[in-house]
């Protein structure tokens, strides 16, 4: 076990002691629960309060600390009769879960509601219309949290916590909690293809403000993450699945090594080809010209990255005559 | 003595004073500072520095022009230092404990949702029925012991159901791992505050620097957006925080502008972000796509959809590269329909990319 660092302790000290003063001895117990320590954490804490107090530090002027039968009282503790006010952060932290988690909520109401747009940012805060369900005690905490934050802390604040259709992640949500299958219709980024396939759903969360669901893919026989803002649909089947005891969390990309190398030379104006996509590395070859080294994971995604660099990339090596096709493929869409 | 020690009747003596204390005071009066001069200095300068970290108000009266040999008095003034009471009752407080549980903050913020718990866990003044109300008698209650390191509090297991159920079914997800990750350092914290105070903030931003009065704070798509007006533009801005070039400074008092009833939440679509002649462009999406790019452009912007599901959208454009960067994105799943001159440019590109064959 870490030893928290005398800052923290000092942080749980400070808040505690107040809360004991203004309780008249109670259970050591129901003091470890409310501030989430232990029983030791907290014997340990409260001994250092015994010495505590004011210059001389004659008995009469120090904190006075008893513990018995279970319960604990601090007397002549005035110094430290309320908690600390809230930090920028804390407060930032406070109210930005709790408005992430209310849009959550809001979007899953508007969903059970059957109305509104097919897609909608889950995770907003003010925007449509406020469900009735979700004023519950989160909301009328948030609204108390201004007296202490500030009068615009609620409306200064939105949290998206990504694009999703809310049936398709009140669904998912469901079927994580109930352990059951998901028949979900996935547009596919990197092959450029929509396919439906039988899912055992592990875990539905948001990261970098966009929502993913980690899962067994039956028809990939492998786990797979999938960006639920290019889940179509997602239909909750009655077959039950037991989930893995330890699911790792998953990584978001990662380069296969059988993916082709892919070489460009950027031009100026293409540069950001560099900032945008992950890659192996970036030699400076003079007047501007950045040379890159590239694992394309497929075929559309080589073709969106070369298109939109246009004549400002070219190719070295890897992908010889891709955008040129690519760029016929679509001149073809305008009758050319 | 113990750092933790020390530091508390450090705190006691500065919030016991009426009157700044000076250095040489505090450590007569704060037991376990080091007979050393220098190594006092030292451990003063630290004890001070984590005091301000933990956000205690630590006040320093610097000596007048008239007694210029005098020395920095240091206090804690006790109405900057208390929270106080929101008033919240045992039902909200487990909710923003299941709030704070589903989310996880990366970088400074790590921390902080844990400690603000503490702090709202104490600041009820009034006890709840049931919950640390005075016992009249010392008789040993039979207590259940709970399991340590759960974080709804005794009493709330009900309340947390109530709470899950209020809330849509938001899941905790298993093994302790939160629904979301958001970043948060102490720009965006100090952002907040002036945006919950209405105080005017100062920065330097895109190589100018601004004075600003922050209207609203949004987390989009990974990254944190800042609405608010530039006194040097004399306009409304949205400012990505991460472009932000140096520390945010707060100015002015609390309540120094009144914000606006409708404020942007985040950025417009890239199309929407730059300084083009504005152009009505017209799109015709196959019907596999159709929901992607409503789901950016928002659902006004569908002009027709066909019987095979393909739709025509129309989209206000200021930004022509950002335009054809979103269409390409789409394959020969979308279509510039017009107006021609639009159009044309796009062809024009496709071909520049055929004919570019063969060069190296």
């Amino acid at each position: 076990m870490t030893r928290p660092s005398s800052g923290r302790r000092l942080e749980r000290l400070l808040a505690i002691v107040p809360w004991v003063v203004a309780h008249d001895g109670p259970p050591i117990a129901e003091v470890c629960q409310r501030f989430g320590i232990s029983e030791r954490e907290l014997v340990a804490d409260l001994n250092l309060l015994f010495m505590c107090g004011v210059y001389p530090y004659t008995p009469d002027s120090l904190i006075e600390v008893d513990i018995e039968d279970g319960r604990v009282w601090i007397r002549f503790a005035d110094w430290f009769r309320r908690p600390l006010r809230l930090t920028p952060l804390e407060a930032l932290a406070l109210v930005a879960a709790a408005r992430a988690v209310l849009g959550l909520g809001q979007a899953q109401a508007a969903e059970g509601e059957g109305a509104g747009e097919p897609r909608a940012s889950v995770g907003a805060g003010r925007q449509g219309a406020r469900a009735p369900q979700a004023a519950g005690a989160l909301a009328s905490a948030l609204a108390k949290l201004e007296l202490l934050v500030g009068p615009s802390a609620e409306e200064g604040l939105d949290v998206e916590l990504g694009e999703a259709s809310p049936q398709v992640l009140a669904t998912l949500q469901r079927a994580v909690a109930q352990r059951r299958k998901v028949g979900l219709e996935y547009y596919s980024f990197g092959r450029d293809e929509t396919t439906t396939r039988v899912v055992q759903p592990w875990r539905v969360f948001s990261s970098e403000g966009q929502w993913y669901l980690q899962a067994w893919c039956e028809k990939a026989g492998g786990e797979r993450l999938f960006r639920l803002d290019r889940a179509l649909s997602a239909t909750l089947l009655d077959e039950a699945f037991e989930p893995p005891s330890g699911v790792l969390p998953p990584r978001t990309y990662s380069a296969r090594p059988e993916d082709p190398v892919v070489v460009l030379d950027l031009a100026p104006a293409a540069s950001w080809v560099v900032e945008r996509y992950p890659h192996e590395g970036v030699e400076d070859r003079g007047g501007g010209v950045l040379r890159v080294r590239l694992r394309a994971s497929s075929k559309a995604w080589l073709e969106r990255l070369l298109l939109r660099a246009g004549p400002d990339a070219k190719v070295v090596s890897g992908a010889e005559g891709v955008a040129q096709e690519a760029a016929r493929r679509l001149l073809a869409v305008y009758g050319l | 003595m113990d750092r933790t020690e020390r530091l508390v009747n450090l705190l006691v003596a500065l919030l016991d004073t009426e009157r700044p204390l000076t250095r040489e005071e505090l450590r007569q009066r704060v037991g376990g500072y080091s007979d050393d001069e220098a190594n006092f200095r030292r451990n003063f300068e630290r004890d001070k520095e984590l005091l301000r970290q933990m956000g205690i108000p630590l006040e320093v009266v610097l000596p007048g022009p008239s007694s210029p040999e005098a020395e920095a008095g240091y206090r804690v003034p006790r109405q900057a230092y208390e929270l106080p009471d929101p008033g919240l009752t045992e039902e909200e407080l487990t909710a923003l404990r299941l709030a704070v549980s589903a989310v996880s903050f990366e970088q400074a913020a790590e921390g902080a949702a844990t400690s603000a718990l503490w702090k709202l866990a104490a600041a009820s003044v009034s006890p709840a029925p049931g919950l640390g109300a005075p016992r009249p008698e010392r008789a040993a209650r039979a207590e259940p012991r709970p399991a340590q390191g759960q974080v709804p509090a005794a009493g709330g297991q009900r309340a947390t159901q109530d709470a899950l159920a209020v809330e849509g079914a938001v899941p905790l997800a298993r093994g302790g791992a939160p629904l979301a990750e958001v970043p948060a350092d102490t720009k965006v914290a100090t952002l907040f505050a002036a945006v919950a105070q209405r105080r005017p903030v100062r920065f330097s931003y895109g190589g100018l620097e601004r004075r600003v009065d922050p209207w609203r704070l949004s987390y989009r798509q990974g990254k944190w957006y800042l609405a608010g007006f530039d006194h040097q533009r004399g306009a409304e801005r949205l400012f990505r925080v991460d472009r932000i070039a140096t520390e945010v400074a707060t100015e002015g008092q609390p309540g120094a502008f009144s914000r606006p009833a409708h404020v942007a939440a985040g950025p417009p679509p890239p199309w929407r972000l730059g300084d083009d002649e504005e152009v009505a462009v017209e799109l015709r999406v196959d019907a596999s796509q159709v929901p992607f790019v409503a789901s950016l452009a928002g659902p006004a912007a569908v002009a027709r959809t066909e019987a095979d599901g393909s739709a025509r959208f129309r989209l206000t454009v200021t930004n022509r590269v950002a335009l054809r960067n979103f269409v390409l994105g789409f394959l020969e799943h979308a279509e510039v329909v017009g107006p021609p001159q639009v159009r044309d440019d796009m062809v024009s590109w496709l071909r520049r990319l055929v004919g570019a064959e063969g060069q190296p």
